[in-house]
């Protein structure tokens, strides 16, 4: 009794996991694979907060949700319009500072592309992506 | 015991010969804009190749930079159409890769979100590296360098190179292959913080010959306590005090 239980068990995860294994194939190109951003580049709204003035705040986000609202002294600094708004970031900028790159939420890109510019256009140290972007600072503060 | 199996496998089928099925052309496209393209369209196509109604339940782009456009809400059996994904390319440079996730009511959770991938490859008219350069103030004022190197596409023959801060000198000498060169750039002084723009300005193309800025300062000194620190003093103003060429941000 107890193996034919098993069996049937077994029968039916296998009948499951057939069409689970065909889908996956079927499927495979539709997953969006995204390269994580490395644990050293991140950084979480506390231990951003606690940099306190040796942190400098920089808004990825586009000009409409920036207006709206922002973390306080955060400079607006997207891709929409880089050439112009990186001249009015820079003097803002000095070498000792940490440098805090935020988007929307977790899901967005725009604070991985706005770092990685500053690092490899400008060539700035020490810039980091808020964890959970925007969302996790006001979820944190308001 | 078989009776069991057999009608549990052959519930399955028919839920899954029942159900609605949007068939994509492509899920993944890669666009290959212009230089001074302002926009990369992607046109994802489809169609119900089910028995069942189809109907969108949402339609998000990853990134404010793109825009989404469904040509109706419920696709019906057989029916094809579209969703339109108008990437606002910006000062973007580099392959970008903009994600499209669509919502539908189909109840097979496969088939119910899908991921649609905009792929664009934006070549840089001028690839100029760094951007930036910075000196600390009291270092001493050695010339930095700045390489300049035009993309194919780009047949620029001269650059001149103007700062908005006289207290910044800057010169263009050309590189090793056509279209390349470096500019050197020097601080009069670096005892205090300053900053400035520099317009790189191309003849190229000739009716509207587009320009570049790379900006350079002197910075504050490190100081244990940043709370009194006076901000540099940046140029006039920047870079709009460099007349730029008409239509360029």
């Amino acid at each position: 009794m107890k193996f034919s239980i098993l069996r049937e068990g077994l029968i039916l995860i296998a009948l499951a996991a057939l069409p689970a294994i065909g889908e996956g194939f079927y499927f495979r190109g539709k997953v969006s694979w995204q390269s994580p951003i490395p644990a050293s580049e991140l950084v979480t709204v506390d231990q951003a907060k606690s940099w306190g003035d040796g942190a400098i705040w920089v808004d990825a986000r586009p000009d409409e949700e920036f207006a709206a609202d922002r973390v306080p002294g955060a400079f607006s600094l997207n891709e929409d319009h880089w050439s112009e708004l990186l001249p009015q970031f820079l003097p803002n900028w000095s070498p000792e500072k940490k440098v805090i790159v935020y988007c929307s939420a977790e899901s967005c890109n725009a604070a991985r592309d706005v770092a990685k510019r500053l690092r490899d256009e400008a060539q700035l140290k020490g810039v980091f992506v808020l964890n959970g972007g925007w969302e996790a600072w006001v979820k944190k503060n308001r | 015991m078989k009776t069991r199996i057999l009608t549990f496998s052959l519930s399955i089928l028919l839920a899954v010969a029942a159900r609605a099925e949007l068939k994509w052309e492509q899920n993944t496209i890669e666009l290959h804009p212009s230089m001074g393209d302002k926009q990369a369209v992607a046109h994802f196509k489809y169609q119900n190749t089910g028995t069942a109604p189809v109907r969108f339940k949402s339609v998000k782009a990853s990134c404010g930079c793109t825009t989404t456009q469904t040509q109706k809400e419920t696709v019906n059996p057989g029916e094809k159409g579209e969703i339109t994904a108008t990437f606002n390319i910006g000062d973007r440079t580099g392959m970008q890769m903009k994600t499209v996730n669509v919502q539908t009511d189909d109840p097979n959770p496969a088939q119910a979100n899908i991921v649609l991938t905009l792929k664009a490859d934006i070549t840089p008219a001028m690839e100029v590296k760094p951007m930036f350069v910075y000196w600390t103030s009291g270092e001493e004022p050695k010339p930095k360098k700045i390489s300049l190197k035009a993309a194919k596409e780009f047949p620029a023959k001269n650059v001149t190179i103007k700062s908005n801060n006289p207290n910044f000198e800057s010169k263009v000498e050309p590189g090793k292959s056509a279209g390349e060169w470096t500019i050197e750039v020097t601080p009069k002084d670096t005892s205090h913080p300053q900053a400035t723009s520099l317009l790189i300005q191309t003849d190229y193309p000739k009716e509207a010959p587009k320009s570049f800025y790379v900006n350079a300062q002197v910075t504050n000194p490190p100081q244990p306590s940043m709370m009194a620190r006076p901000p540099i003093q940046a140029a006039p103003a920047t870079p709009a005090a460099i007349p730029s060429p008409a239509g360029q941000r």
